[in-house]
């Protein structure tokens, strides 16, 4: 299993591992759907994410919509370097609203 | 060369080992066999079209669903008679590979017998001398019921090459002169 | 996911972007000075390495981008295009080729390859004249200098930046495509100033489908390249994504226009433009402006609104309706073509093949009911497969012309090799023929074309002191002939020495000493096996084959070579070929009990013979026809047919590569249409057959090969002469 769950009761926090790409795209919509369905505040740890595409980047951004409309908290933490490579491409940084831990070496 | 024949021989032992079904048909007196895996199907005989020019034992093309195959009188690449034909006569298409190709060949045969199982226990080396026909033809003698049938190597037989180069030479031979 | 079929796609793609970058190289050899010869070998470079680096060939794009700078520096006019620098580029153009090659078999270059990369960009490098800087830093340094693109001042916008408007189709990410890489791809070439992710056009989770794509982008671009090598980043999802590039400056109508067709609201849109940094909110202002003032006006068009309201010059509009032309009509020429698997077509002719036959059957059977209902049901059947097997076969005709074409590389290399100035002229280029055809004569051609330059066309020095032009001409023409395709291989060198050709022949032993033959008979003997000899022939042109395998491989297409030479003036070569090897049109003669067919094409006439030429049929070889001399063949003695010869005989002229002989047969049995079956390699000796077809009562007819038997009839009258009774 590449998702770490610690259920907290009001809110609940777990981890997207690995690739966060189209091959996986199906099966990660139902887990982070199912999760946003069953608490009100969400955190969704990106650390180990180790490999993110447009399929990954729209998901998250649906993700966001769907915590948005159903006014719901979803933040995501602990960028992975791909990850903010990829919301950096993208200028999504502010979209998201979440604090983005930047690394040094990764300053530009 | 000498790599190429080695592997031919290798090809043909191995498929001696392993096919143990065989077709056997009668050409005059003789009881004749090849092994099935090479036999596509048999069919009767009829609607040939002769090909002219060419050395007696080529019989002709047919048309086989849409591919024209030739047909080879079988007796007459023995070196006999042509084969009379009969309301028993058959045409029996036979798969030989060429090279990387396969090539269908139809084979004209008094009358198809029957499908018998030869062990390869039951299967001796071709006679050195004293066979009728040429012994390189010869894959093996299988015994069958006390009898000798003798099952042929379809790739000397009907061997694409050796069958063009007389083709080749007959055609040359033959009546040039115009009006 | 379909990855597999975009990587082919751009490994075709790729390749023909190199054929014409070589043609584009070799045309700048020729001393061509069109700018947009260099534009169309940048915007080649360009794609390749573009398409590359979608698919992660990084020793594809590394190599490319090389090349591509210094091509780049050419397009500038900051470097001078000369012979060198072709040939270097040529030898790039070669090494991408082999390039593509490795990523077509699926596999990482060797060390080889990677070394020969090496060495290729050191040679690239001395052109740009420095250790190559990263791309985004030379655009950044480039823009300032010079601005090459059409910039219009003073109506435009104030920014220096491109601005990209991407809507990515739904089904991108299924086909295999990650539209981020071509934003990060387009930082390879300049910089993505800002980008805005058109999040609102994605839906929520609940109604996500994960494979589809969604997303849209607005980005701010700042690059020195021009426009199609902005949109040739693209070239991959230009067919299913709404793509818009407006150059840096471009007018606020312009933008007017953009945000009008895209889908969001236009306000949303208009402020995306100035988070881009691409107008300013003063700017937007005029234009939402603008648009609101337009619409009112009745819906005229934008650029006559405009107009009116005196923004713009008619120049510039004229100018810009003209260029959206262009570009609509350069896009229904796309549009109008598609790519077909071969295999498909080859399937397709050979069931049509199929059809044909089953259609002559039951043509017969209804003939033989005597229905005529039937029989006129059958006839337009008939009919309408002609029509479908004609336009199926047109399918797969194409023209010669890339194939003469690739023969440019071919006389360069081979020039330089021997150290000859050969000019290749090419006509005809747009003569059709079967591609299955095209496909067997390259090598034929190619050993011929060889031939000529090396034993020819004679050294300068040879050529100056015969008074002819230092520089040799090849000549490669192709043309219709009845039926056949023509195609001439022809020289201005020293043609052939018909005595020392016999002399070889005799030594050889392929014709008697006393033999007394025609020219033309003593030229053809160089295409016979075993006379082509280690004198003659040089490592060149020698390479394992002679033109005896020329002659039979042409032979195999049921063609004919045949050579023309006159000493000190040159040599030429004909070949000739049947235009397709599928079907034909037959005409059915009968012998005894045997039937042949002849190629309709080929058929002049048919008469009765006469019984006065018949009475004389044993002691000449000619009939006479409305006076003229016909030499004839009886097939039935030809082919040794058994039985008696009937009463009235027939004869067929027929007529090949400007000769006619008559071929006396039994009955005329009329004409059909023929699929052409090969007769195998057990027949491939056999003398006046050609090939085998399937009748409609399902018989096999033998096909004559009228080219052999013409020739034979011919030889036999140059031997003996016409005998007079």
């Amino acid at each position: 299993m590449s998702t770490q769950d610690k259920s907290q009761e009001a809110g609940a926090h777990f981890a997207i591992e690995g690739d966060l790409t189209i091959y996986r795209a199906a099966e990660l919509k139902e887990l982070v759907f199912s999760r946003i369905d069953n608490a009100s505040a969400i955190e969704i740890d990106l650390s180990k994410v180790a490999e993110i595409d447009s399929a990954g980047l729209q998901l998250l951004i649906a993700a966001k919509l769907e915590a948005m409309i159903r006014d719901k908290q979803l933040h995501f933490v602990g960028h992975s370097k791909p990850v903010q490579e990829v919301f950096d491409l993208c200028d999504l940084g502010g979209f998201f609203g979440d604090q983005i831990v930047i690394f040094p070496h990764t300053v530009h | 060369m000498g790599a190429l024949v080695r592997t031919e021989t290798q090809v043909a032992l191995t498929q001696a080992a392993e096919i143990q079904q065989y077709l056997t048909f009668a050409l005059g007196s003789e009881m004749f066999a090849v092994g099935t895996l090479s036999v596509k199907e048999i069919i009767e005989y009829g609607q040939l079209t002769e090909v002219p020019m060419m050395p007696g034992f080529i019989r002709g093309v047919i048309n086989l669903r849409g591919a024209v195959v030739p047909v080879i009188d079988l007796s007459a690449r023995f070196g006999r008679n042509a084969t009379q034909i009969t309301r028993r006569t058959c045409i029996v298409i036979i798969e030989v590979p060429t090279g990387e190709e396969k090539q269908d060949i139809g084979v004209v045969v008094d009358a198809v017998s029957e499908v018998l199982e030869i062990p390869a226990s039951e299967i001796e080396p071709p006679p050195a001398f004293g066979a009728k026909i040429r012994t390189d033809f010869i894959q093996g003698m299988g015994k069958v019921n006390g009898k000798f049938v003798i099952l042929l190597d379809v790739g000397k037989v009907l061997s694409v090459d050796e069958i063009a180069a007389l083709t080749g030479a007959a055609g040359t031979n033959a009546p040039k002169e115009a009006g | 996911m379909n990855l597999d079929e975009a990587l082919k796609t751009f490994i075709i793609e790729s390749r023909e972007l190199l054929e014409q970058m070589e043609d584009a190289l070799l045309r700048i050899e020729q001393a061509e000075h069109d700018p947009e010869i260099i534009n169309a070998i940048f915007r080649a470079a360009h794609t390749i390495k573009g398409s590359a680096g979608l698919f992660g060939l990084e020793y594809i794009v590394a190599f490319t981008h090389v090349a591509e700078s210094v091509l780049d520096k050419v397009r500038s006019n900051e470097l001078q295009i000369e012979s060198e620098l072709v040939a270097l580029l040529l030898t790039a153009r070669d090494h991408i080729g082999a390039l593509v090659d490795h990523a077509a078999q699926g596999e990482e270059p060797g060390e080889d390859s990677h070394q020969h990369s090496r060495k290729l960009i050191e040679q690239l490098n001395i052109y740009l004249g420095h250790k190559h800087a990263a791309p985004t830093a030379v655009a950044g340094t480039l823009v300032e200098q010079s601005h090459k693109v059409e910039r219009e001042k003073g109506e435009g916008v104030e920014t220096d930046n491109w601005h990209i408007s991407l809507r990515f189709g739904t089904d991108v990410l299924r086909n295999g495509m990650d539209p981020l890489s071509f934003i990060r791809y387009l930082n390879t070439f300049g910089k993505t100033i800002n980008v805005v992710t058109m999040v609102e056009t994605v839906p929520p989770l609940s109604q996500l489908d994960p494979e589809s794509c969604y997303l849209g982008f607005e980005i701010s671009f700042q690059t020195d390249a021009d426009k199609a090598a902005i949109e040739g980043a693209f070239e991959f999802v230009r067919d299913d994504c709404q793509i818009r590039i407006m150059p840096p400056h471009s007018k606020v109508a312009e933008y007017v226009d953009m945000i009008r067709d895209l889908p969001e609201k236009e306000m949303r849109l208009g402020e995306i433009l100035v988070q881009c940094g691409t107008l300013t909110a003063v700017e937007l202002e005029q234009a939402l402006r603008r648009q609101a003032q337009s619409e009112s006006s009745a819906k005229r068009p934008l650029g006559e609104a405009l107009l009116e309201q005196k923004v713009v010059s008619p120049a510039v509009v004229n100018a810009a309706l003209e260029k959206q032309k262009q570009v609509k009509d350069s896009k229904t020429a796309e549009n109008s073509l598609i790519r077909v698997d071969a295999d498909k077509l080859d399937q397709l002719i050979n069931l049509i093949g199929e059809l044909t036959i089953a259609s002559a059957g039951t043509a017969l059977v209804a003939q033989r009911a005597g229905i005529s209902e039937l029989q006129e049901a059958a006839s337009t059947l008939s009919r309408l497969v002609e029509e479908v097997r004609d336009c199926a076969l047109t399918l797969r005709m194409v023209q010669i012309g890339a194939t003469f074409n690739r023969f440019q590389r071919v006389v360069r290399d081979v020039s330089k090799e021997l150290g000859k100035d050969i000019e290749l002229v090419i006509s005809g280029a747009e003569t059709e023929l079967d591609k299955t055809v095209v496909e067997k004569i390259g090598d034929p051609l190619t050993h011929l074309v060889r031939n000529s330059m090396d034993h020819g066309i004679e050294p300068a020095d040879v050529r100056i002191a015969n008074g002819k032009p230092a520089k040799g001409t090849l000549h490669l023409n192709a043309f219709h002939d009845s039926g056949s395709i023509v195609i001439e291989v022809s020289d201005d060198g020293g043609g052939l020495k018909k005595d020392k050709i016999l002399k070889k022949a005799i030594e050889r032993g392929l014709v008697p000493a006393d033999a007394s033959l025609s020219d033309k008979e003593i030229f053809n003997l160089i295409f016979e096996a075993g006379f082509s000899t280690a004198d003659v022939v040089s490592n060149l042109s020698g390479r394992g084959v002679g033109m005896d395998v020329v002659r039979r491989n042409i032979t195999a297409l049921r063609g004919s070579i045949d050579l023309d030479s006159e000493e000190g003036r040159g040599t030429t070569i004909r070949i000739r070929l049947p235009l397709t090897l599928a079907i034909i049109d037959g005409f059915l003669v009968g012998v005894g009990k045997s039937s042949f067919v002849i190629p309709l094409d080929l058929v002049v006439e048919c008469i009765e013979l006469s019984d006065e030429d018949r009475r004389a049929a044993n002691e000449r070889n000619y009939l006479s026809l409305r006076g003229q001399v016909l030499p004839y063949m009886r097939l039935r003695d030809m082919f040794d047919v058994s039985g008696e010869p009937v009463r009235r005989e027939n004869v067929v002229v027929v007529q090949y590569g400007g000769t006619r002989a008559g071929l006396v047969v039994d009955t005329l049995q009329g004409e059909f249409q023929t699929v052409i079956k090969p007769l195998g390699r057990i027949f491939s000796n056999v003398n006046g057959i050609g090939g085998s077809t399937i009748l409609g009562s399902g018989e096999v007819a033998l096909i004559l090969d009228v080219p052999r038997l013409v020739q034979q009839v011919s030889a036999q009258v140059e031997k003996n002469g016409l005998e007079v009774a």
